[in-house]
């Protein structure tokens, strides 16, 4: 049989997570045969394995099973991934980048040997191993890496593969996990939503004007509010402002704050990393500022100014006053 | 009592104009310093350590000899001594034998909890802490935004999708890669600066650090500039003419319409 593809199935709440069939879609095109792909699905049980296991596209489903995987851990993941890996004599192993999988990841590659390449944007196999492209200086460049050694561990970020729907006709096989919950150094005590003030509502705002670590500091931040006001629109930030406590946290945009898709996004002095970028995808129309020509953001935008945005802003704000 | 260690990068700073030399990125264009992660993984160990948690605070570096820069940063924000695993800058660009430089350093000073950041600012693996643990068999967490020690065990929050947060309980040691915005780092005093000349940093140069990077598992490691075909219009001009051509595009494009003046 030509390579063997493993993926590591994650589950939320409603069943096997959406970016599962991304990597599952990945692993086949990586297999070139949908007979060389496999999943690993941790579970507490065969029972539960089996309910979630039902209509992934994969040629075979290895249910690592028992109650150290009632719950996640880095720890027991990680020998879930090594077992699964051995019994499907996998060549490369992937992993969705989310908080488990960039969790897991280093776990699994320290056994192998080898570091794991995370956050891949792009995957290809050649005869002398996996390449992988990922992003490098806060997307500023594209590194491309090369992974020799076998197994070729590699975590996908969401969104780089079209979610795989059918293919493969799945056959079912329980692994009894090797470790107890005893043996685990690492235990899930809750999960919290966290609160948010809730003061602006960023997910249903049309236009948001949002602040990066470009605008200098808060005392600059009147200058959005105005544009804000006069576009009918919400002020937002990226992690460097709310970090800093310009602005509060529930104005957060991106993978650990609030998904926007108004009308207008309109980002300031915002460079443009992938985690900020994935809560705004959804714009529909994207206007950056950002003084840095080769700022992440322009990739990712409509239109851009290339400028000082302390000098664009107040311009901009007299432009609108005149216009209406 | 055990001591705390952080593990910190020298890396490019943010403001340095990144350009590309052939395949790779132009050091002589870079400045450096320490990333946001590193600077929260250094103020979480001063923390444990003034709340009376651990008995010092250590600082460990993998990087070449102007990497002693941010040591003596951390020593002057507060930490106790520091050691320096030399070697080649090229050498840092595989996280394996980084972090198996970095473990034997790290079991040398028998802390209960090491911390990292999540991720670098320059190739951004977000591994190096992992597979410090992992080479140890110690205990581990990613994107930690809250630390609490206590005895044996070590309460962690750590950062979910969907503004979830997760507790976990991790038996000690442990390795922490923490996330921007879980602490206030503290800024160096004139007096820790002062005092930070007469801290220890301890100069090691790992063997393993000397391995050729061909001999490495990442190879072929290249830089290329993104794909901006798809990229944005880009207006230029004076902050004026911008301004005004920023707003017929918002409303065309954008189909907004401004708010009059009675508001
Ligand atoms: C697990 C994880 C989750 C994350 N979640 C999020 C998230 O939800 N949301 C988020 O935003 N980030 C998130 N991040 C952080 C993210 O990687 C970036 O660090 C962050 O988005 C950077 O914010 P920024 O663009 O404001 O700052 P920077 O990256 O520092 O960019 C500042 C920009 O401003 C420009 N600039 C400077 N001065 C001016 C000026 N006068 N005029 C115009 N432009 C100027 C600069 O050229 C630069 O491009 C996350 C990271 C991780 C690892
Ligand atoms: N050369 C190094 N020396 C010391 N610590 C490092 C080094 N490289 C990475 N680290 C630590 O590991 C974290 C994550 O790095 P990385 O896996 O390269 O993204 C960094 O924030 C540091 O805390």
């Amino acid at each position: 049989m030509s390579r063997r593809v493993l993926v590591l199935a994650e589950r939320d709440g409603r069943g096997v997570a959406e970016i599962t069939f991304e990597l599952l879609e990945a692993a086949a095109r990586l297999a070139e045969d949908p007979s060389g792909v496999f999943v690993a699905l941790p579970a507490a049980d065969a029972d539960e394995a089996e309910a979630a296991a039902d209509g992934l596209p994969a040629a075979e489903i290895l249910g690592v099973c028992g109650p150290a995987l009632a719950a996640y851990s880095a720890d027991g993941y990680a020998e879930a991934i090594l077992q699964a890996r051995e019994a499907a004599g996998a060549h490369c192993v992937l992993l969705p980048h989310t908080s488990i999988g960039w969790d897991t990841a280093p776990l699994a590659a320290a056994r192998s040997g080898a570091a794991a390449a995370t956050g891949a944007t792009g995957l290809r196999w050649t005869d002398e191993g996996l390449f992988v492209s990922r992003k490098a200086f806060s997307g500023k460049f594209v590194q491309e890496v090369l992974l020799p050694g076998l197994p070729a561990v590699a975590t996908v970020e969401r969104g780089t593969f079209p979610a795989r729907i059918s293919g493969g006709a799945a056959s079912f096989r329980v692994l009894p996990c090797r470790v107890r919950p005893e043996d685990l150094r690492s235990r899930l005590l809750e999960v919290r939503e966290v609160e948010s003030a809730g003061e602006v509502d960023l997910p249903a705002a049309e236009v948001v004007v949002a602040a990066g670590r470009g605008m200098g500091g808060p005392e600059n931040l009147p200058l959005l509010e105005e544009l804000a006001q006069a576009l009918g629109g919400v002020v937002g930030a990226s992690r460097a402002v709310t970090d800093a406590g310009w602005l509060p946290h529930d104005r957060q945009i991106g993978s650990s704050g609030a998904t926007v898709s108004p009308k207008l996004y309109l980002a300031c002095g915002i460079s443009g990393a992938i985690q900020h970028l994935v809560g705004m995808r959804g714009a529909r129309f994207v206007v950056a500022i950002n003084k840095d020509p080769d700022a992440p953001i322009f990739g990712a935008a409509d239109l851009g100014v290339v400028g000082d945005a302390l000098e664009v802003l107040p311009a901009l704000n007299e432009a609108i006053r005149k216009a209406r | 009592m055990l001591p705390a260690v952080a593990l910190v990068k020298q890396v490019p700073d943010r403001n340095s104009a990144f350009r590309l030399a052939g395949d790779w990125i132009d050091e002589s264009s870079l400045g450096y310093g320490m990333s946001d992660y590193d600077r929260s993984a250094v103020e979480a160990v001063l923390a444990l350590r003034d709340a009376g948690l651990v008995s010092e605070t250590a600082v460990v570096t993998a990087g070449p000899d102007e990497a002693s820069q941010v040591l003596r940063t951390c020593l002057a924000m507060g930490a106790d001594r520091g050691v320096h695993l030399v070697c080649d800058r090229r050498a840092l660009a595989d996280p394996f034998p980084v972090a198996r430089a970095l473990a034997d350093a790290v079991r040398d000073l028998n802390p209960a909890v090491v911390t990292a950041g999540l991720v670098t600012e320059d190739s951004a693996h977000g591994q190096v802490g992992g597979l410090v643990a992992g080479l140890l068999g110690w205990s581990w967490a990613s994107a930690v935004t809250a630390i609490r020690l206590r005895e044996d065990v070590v309460e962690a929050e750590r950062e979910l999708e969907n503004n979830r947060t997760a507790v976990v309980e991790l038996r000690l040691p442990a390795v922490l890669a923490v996330q921007t915005g879980i602490n206030t780092p503290r800024y160096a005093s004139l007096r820790g600066i002062m005092a930070s000349r007469r801290k220890p940093v301890r100069r090691v140069e790992p063997p393993t650090l000397r391995t050729p990077p061909e001999a490495a598992g990442l190879r072929r490691l290249t830089l290329r500039r993104p794909d901006r075909s798809a990229g944005a219009e880009i207006l230029e001009g004076a902050p004026e003419t911008v301004a005004e051509a920023l707003v017929e595009r918002i409303r065309s494009g954008a189909g907004i319409a401004f708010r009059g003046r009675g508001r």
